[in-house]
């Protein structure tokens, strides 16, 4: 096995583009990416954000997550775009539309993929808006959601689940389980649930908890939002929204 | 002389996370400093046992992979002085973590801890392995049933030909009234097949469901039996003799009253 062609990064317009051996193990795979980086760590400062180009194998959201972060701890990458080679994956500019997708039920691991895709920009209505990842289903325990733009779960977050969204949460049912709205700092990001009951929320770097003792789960819809760095739940009812958001 | 040991079974739901949170409880009401680490990557529960789960922000698998620093992903009891949780992953399988690493881990933690239990998950595949790696004692908990002491039996020799030399027996669960009627195996007979010490009993107990969904360990309880037996169990660890409490039941005028009405 040529075991040199596994990592490649290679600097063009469009930015730096990372081409990693799928059919590779992924530990190796890994640890090489940790290696290729630690001795070029200066070329790298400051550099583009990262487009990911895998062979057909591609690779699941779990391991992309994987190297995202490896990627941006402690070299500040960023992966903006994960490419296919072979299908020769190509977006079109759609700059004035919308876009929802939608996963298959009941396979939340596989959610994502190409979806990791252009991280939304937060702009006016006129600008682009932001990607929402649809899902449809339980969240169950173990199972984790996470997404470069905004996440809406029509169904139930089970506790032990996990959503994370760099934007928006938005969960049509119960959420028991841990949401993380703002995963990428944005602390605008909100939660919304029709029953909020999580066992952790976290927006932005801000990290909260449900007060010891109490069930108070109001049987309303209810939005947490940040305030003076404080998560701040209260009904959705009469909720107003600031700017263009 | 910091201790780890590691709090196995083989078969599943005999209450090894149970027996877990309690004598990491008792253990620090006794004013040790204890660290209770679940290894159940990707099943985790004693969080929620332990009523802690909403306080986890990084994991053993964060520590490992060096997301976070260990000091991090400890969790502080919120009710005990002394006591830490260091949760597992859910999102994760067991393969996230190998023994070295393990190893690693549980020695970083005996530093500042005087006990580091660790709570194994079931079976005798990786996460065994993972949870057995660094611990210098061995804890097997069993229930009186075939099947259970069974599985028990198969740990027990895999513990020793891991280097484990005593590894150490507590009888889960066991209903006295039964054991006197003979329906159950009794605490001879299980002995008899492991040939290993006994280091407690503890009786069967209705609280220990309520504890379990309260998120409150049965040992802070004063009228929990099953609590009595761990806080006993806990004092046998650290090497006080204590004599096995009485588990027959005393029979009252108003339970013999009432098993002759049953019979009749």
């Amino acid at each position: 096995m040529e075991t040199t062609q596994d990592v490649v990064f290679k600097g063009t317009k469009e930015g730096l583009y990372l081409i990693l051996n799928a059919k590779q193990d992924f530990e190796v795979l890994k640890e090489k990416l940790r290696e290729h980086l630690k001795k070029s760590e200066f070329f790298f400062k400051g550099a583009p954000d990262v487009i990911l180009e895998t062979g057909e194998e591609g690779f699941s959201l779990d391991e992309i997550l994987e190297i995202q972060n490896i990627l941006a701890y402690p070299y500040g990458l960023k992966l903006k775009k994960v490419k296919h080679r072979e299908r020769a994956e190509r977006r079109e500019p759609e700059t004035q539309r919308r876009t929802v997708r939608t996963a298959a039920q009941d396979k939340p691991r596989e959610v994502s993929e190409s979806r990791v895709a252009e991280r939304p920009r937060y702009a006016s209505v006129s600008g682009r808006l932001p990607d929402t990842l649809l899902y449809k289903g339980t969240v169950r325990s173990g199972q984790r959601i996470a997404y470069g733009g905004s996440v809406v779960i029509v169904g139930d977050v089970n506790p032990g689940a996990e959503v994370r969204a760099s934007g928006d949460i938005v969960v049509m049912g119960a959420l028991r389980g841990l949401a993380h709205a703002g995963a990428d700092g944005d602390t605008n990001a909100s939660v919304v649930a029709l029953k909020l009951e999580p066992t952790q929320l976290r927006i932005g770097d801000v990290i909260g908890r449900p007060p010891e003792g109490e069930r108070s789960a109001g049987s309303e819809p209810e939005v947490a939002r940040l305030r003076d760095g404080m998560i701040v739940v209260e009904p959705l009812e009469g909720v107003r929204w600031e700017g263009d958001r | 002389m910091s201790q780890a040991i590691v709090v196995t079974s083989g078969k599943g739901g005999v209450g090894k996370t149970t027996t877990t949170a309690n004598l990491g409880v008792a253990l620090a009401l006794g004013g040790s400093k204890v660290v209770v680490v679940d290894a159940d990557i990707g099943l985790r529960n004693l969080d929620v046992v332990m009523g802690l789960e909403n306080r986890i922000v990084y994991d053993l698998v964060d520590v490992v992979e060096g997301y976070c620093r260990l000091r991090q992903a400890l969790i502080k009891d919120k009710r005990v002085d002394g006591l830490y949780l260091l949760p597992a992953a859910q999102t994760k399988d067991k393969n996230a973590v190998n023994p070295d690493q393990m190893r690693d881990l549980i020695t970083a933690l005996k530093e500042e801890h005087d006990y580091i239990l660790v709570d194994c998950p079931a079976g005798i595949e990786q996460g065994f392995r993972n949870a057995i790696s660094g611990a210098d004692r061995a804890i097997i908990v069993t229930t009186p049933e075939v099947s259970a002491v069974r599985d028990a039996d198969r740990i027990t020799g895999l513990l020793e030909a891991s280097g484990f030399e005593k590894p150490e027996l507590i009888i889960n669960r066991i209903k006295p009234r039964m054991v006197a009627r003979g329906d159950m195996m009794d605490i001879p007979d299980i002995i008899d097949i492991l040939a290993i010490d006994l280091l407690g009993v503890v009786p069967e107990d209705d609280y220990i469901v309520v504890s379990t969904n309260r998120g409150e360990p049965a040992v802070m309880s004063d009228t929990s039996r099953a609590g009595q037996a761990y806080r006993n169990i806990a004092r046998r660890i650290k090497g006080e003799e204590v004599p096995f409490m009485d588990i027959s039941e005393k029979e009252t005028i108003w339970s013999r009253l009432r098993r002759l009405v049953r019979r009749n």
